[in-house]
């Protein structure tokens, strides 16, 4: 290494400002917002979005493809010439490595994967996935960083293994963790914890050559400090400010700033367990409690909509703000009435302190508290740490609680965790088979196997009425996204999957 | 008592203290109600008993506490502090990644906080209740009642982001690479190695959160200057002094002064250890790579080891500290030679 100067004068560097989360590199083990988006770069997949939505399926590292008419057999026909940044050259193998590594390990992201029966290599160019049931998701989860094809050769040689005891043989996390072994126009340099990351530019590369050479993303926890050092030009992006920063940007000819609604949806949790939930468990309650709250408030409050339903704005058959519940003090009250609760009741809230992208849980509370009581109903705050409210959270022992979500697919099927039986719905608020109506189990159902566009549409829109009626959900803010950077740089788009493509910036 | 037995004794009394830091360590780090099981596996190995064991067994977690605070404590005396869960990396070595960093930027702040703190307090002093006094008092003041984090980002904006006179948040400019690695901080390892540019660099970086803290240790020591040098200089010996005719520079220096440190001294120790502790908020917001941040990643991570070690750690420097204070008493005050 040269002593002190590394990157000459010529060297095209992006400096990226960063909240770093992560604590793996690993495609097949890291699943936060930092692992995504270095390994957006690093890795490729067979399918992926558009780089500004997460409207269709478009090809990557796989030309084309096929289903079978059951629609449980996916065939995929890799690209020609592709290498990796080492110079092998891609092949079936590699996939098949890398997608039976992923379900073997049994990481965070590992779940992606649970519905893939086998995937095998035809030939050197094609391989076919079978899956366990039909999946209308099927692509979309594909199109995942985690399923990012990592070359075998390399990783089984750091200690890589993809066999059914991956999860304790697999010894390659601490390699994927200082360099890459993808396919991505960029190649991780190094990763040093808490302190920065360095990708550099493939040389190799098949597709479009990036424009930068090298990409630095600092680890800056603090937004303001984010700020400071983007006005000052330290760095060229800041990923994480707050909607209350950004009219300190106006005026400021240097800095550029986007604010589009992001995914994440805050909601309210009402148990249905009534020893955990109290009067919350009561369905007219739950009704009440949503047309009680001031959604267009939340959305002043922070920049933000009102989320239709408990599924995010913008994805595909989801409610816009405009079909969202509306406030109506009145009906609340009488729905009160009708529970037996007219002069209202008392009530815990538990939610951990937290500011997530900005928006502050403690904010959100206190206004909650403030909505409620409007309509008789005596909020008491209990803030928690976060992992002691999560731990609370998790084995379904809050009987009203504050929390968000964003979705971990981006296909419409995500939401069917909050319906009764479904991850989020048995297990957080005690929604099951047994307390719900056959009614929304139906459409649960028809909704988890329907391939057919339209047929989809349909139950995605009863699905949100029915929750819109009933269910322990009230969502009530989905707050905007908002990233400034320096004015000269070009190309930046919001993506909900991978939130940003440093790959498609340039200056 | 000859010094060394002094130290001697000293160091004797501190190993009682150092066990119970690492009891009262272990209990907090184990009162949590959460199960770092949680916070540490993947949710769905969570659902798989096969692995949910396999962790506890790795981590230790399936003996009773007792069983794992000895063993804890074994490997303690043998210098292992165990691994970290979330990097997975042997404790020792994280904190030898981080704790440079904390050095170096609380070393630098203590050494201006001391000069400037005792410079004023003495000033203060000599020329009690004129403006100078009350200059000196009201900057003490808001050195201390100015929270570290408000004074670190007014810092940044104005003399960073409006003024440009020191360089931004972090401990080198992203298009530097650090020098070779001797003893981790920039500053000595830059002038090691020869090199000027990383040296200028780490320094205009290190200016602005040193001054920060500076200013906190400035406002403490000076105001205890001030009182222990106002009680000193009425003192006999002192009007004995001056009526031998001796020069006053000399009389408020060296009578004054040196009689005057120990409660000072004190309050040095004291601070350095403040610094230590405070260290997760400033470095948050400097965007610096100590051992708060490093703190600060393993609480929210549950990451057990990591927390022990680093609580550890900072109380083991402060019982150093404190060692070096009451090393220093022994040579500031006879008596205590005597005793």
């Amino acid at each position: 290494m040269i002593a002190g100067v590394v990157s000459a004068q010529d060297e095209t560097v992006l400096v990226v400002g960063h909240a770093e989360s992560t604590d793996s590199l690993d495609p097949a083990r890291g699943y936060t917002q930092t692992t995504g988006i270095i390994n957006k770069v690093t890795y490729e997949t067979l399918v992926t979005f558009p780089s500004d939505s997460a409207s269709e399926i478009v090809p990557l590292l796989a030309t084309d493809w096929t289903i079978s008419e059951d629609g449980l057999t996916y065939t995929f026909n890799l690209r020609a010439g592709v290498t990796f940044a080492n110079g092998d050259p891609l092949t079936a193998d590699d996939v098949v490595f890398s997608v039976n590594r992923l379900a073997n390990v049994v990481g965070n992201p590992s779940f992606l994967a649970a519905n893939i029966a086998s995937v095998t290599a035809d030939d050197e160019d094609t391989v076919t996935f079978v899956l366990n049931a039909v999946d209308p998701a099927f692509l979309s989860n594909l199109s995942n960083s985690a399923f990012g094809i990592t070359n075998d050769a390399q990783v089984i040689d750091a200690g890589g293994s993809a066999a059914e005891d991956a999860a304790t043989a697999d010894a390659a996390e601490t390699f994927l963790n200082g360099t890459s072994a993808g396919t991505g126009p960029y190649i991780l340099e190094a990763w040093e914890s808490d302190v920065q990351t360095v990708l550099v530019r493939n040389p190799t590369y098949w597709g479009t050559a990036p424009f930068f050479d090298r990409i630095i993303i600092v680890n800056i926890p603090e937004a303001a400090t984010q700020a400071v050092a983007l006005e000052s030009g330290e760095i060229d992006i800041a990923l994480d400010l707050t909607s209350d920063q950004m009219p300190g940007f106006e005026g400021n000819a240097d800095i550029a700033v986007a604010s589009v609604p992001g995914n994440i949806v805050h909601f309210l949790l009402m148990n249905n367990n009534p020893d955990i939930g109290g009067p919350m468990s009561n369905p007219l309650v739950q009704r009440a409690v949503r047309l009680a709250l001031d959604y267009e408030g939340f959305a002043t409050l922070w920049g933000g909509i009102n989320p239709g339903t408990i599924m995010a704005v913008g994805q595909q058959y989801a409610f816009t703000p405009e079909q969202g519940i509306a406030r109506d003090l009145d009906a609340a009250r009488a729905l009160l009435t009708e529970a037996g609760y007219p002069e209202g009741f008392d009530i815990t809230l538990q939610y951990p302190t937290f500011t997530f992208q900005g928006v502050n849980m403690d904010t959100n509370a206190q206004k909650i508290q403030s909505d409620l009581a409007e309509v008789g109903i005596n909020v008491t705050l209990e803030p928690g740490e976060l992992s002691v409210s999560l731990e609370q959270y998790r084995t379904g022992q809050q009987g009203f609680g504050y929390w968000f979500w964003g979705p971990d697919v981006l296909d419409s099927i995500d939401v069917l965790s909050f319906l009764p039986g479904g991850k989020v719905g048995a297990e957080r608020a005690n929604w099951t088979d047994e307390n719900s109506e056959a009614v929304i189990q139906e459409l649960r159902e028809a909704a988890r196997v329907a391939t057919d566009p339209a047929e989809r549409e349909q139950l995605f829109t009863d699905i949100q009425t029915y929750l819109q009626e009933n269910g322990p959900w009230a969502p009530f803010l989905q707050p905007n996204v908002q990233t400034a950077f320096r004015a000269d740089l070009q190309g930046y788009v919001w993506h909900p999957q991978w939130l940003i493509d440093l790959a498609i910036l340039s200056r | 008592m000859p010094i060394y037995l002094f130290i001697f004794r000293r160091i004797l009394f501190t190993i009682p203290l150092l066990l119970g830091i690492t009891v009262v360590a272990f209990i907090l780090a184990n009162a949590v109600p959460a199960d770092p099981i949680n916070a540490n596996l993947p949710s769905n190995q969570l659902n798989n008993p096969e692995l949910v064991e396999a962790f506890r067994r790795e981590w230790g977690l399936d003996k009773p506490p007792v069983e794992q605070y000895l063993t804890y404590l074994g490997n303690l005396l043998q210098g292992n502090l165990g691994r970290s869960i979330r990097s997975r990396q042997p404790i020792a070595e994280d904190i030898g990644r981080f704790l440079p960093a904390t050095i170096e930027l609380s070393t630098v702040a203590t050494i201006l906080g001391v000069t400037f703190g005792v410079s004023f307090g003495v000033i203060s002093a000599v020329w009690k209740n004129t403006p100078v006094d009350f200059l000196v008092r009201t900057l003490g003041l808001i050195g201390i009642s100015v929270p570290l984090f408000v004074l670190a980002l007014v810092g940044l904006t104005v003399f960073h982001a409006e003024l440009g006179w020191v360089a931004g948040p972090g401990r080198l400019s992203v298009r530097l690479s650090p020098p070779p690695n001797v003893t981790g901080m920039y500053l000595i390892d830059s002038l090691l190695a020869g090199q000027w540019n990383v040296f200028q660099d780490a320094l205009s970086r290190l200016i602005l959160p040193s001054m920060v803290l500076a200013l906190y240790i400035t406002g403490m020591i000076s105001r205890i200057t001030r009182s222990s040098m106002l009680d000193v200089l009425r003192a006999d010996y002192i009007r004995t002094a001056r009526s031998k005719g001796l020069r006053e520079r000399f009389v408020v220096l060296r009578h004054g002064l040196s009689n005057a440190m120990i409660p000072i001294v004190t309050a040095i120790g004291l601070s350095y250890g403040v610094l230590l502790a405070g260290a997760v908020l400033t470095e948050s917001i400097f965007a610096w790579p100590g051992i708060g941040r490093y703190m600060f990643s393993a609480s929210t991570g549950q990451d057990f080891p990591a927390i022990m070690g680093v609580s550890i750690l900072i109380a083991f420097i402060y019982v150093v500290v404190n060692l070096v204070v009451d090393v220093l008493y022994y040579f500031l005050d006879p008596r205590v030679r005597a005793a």
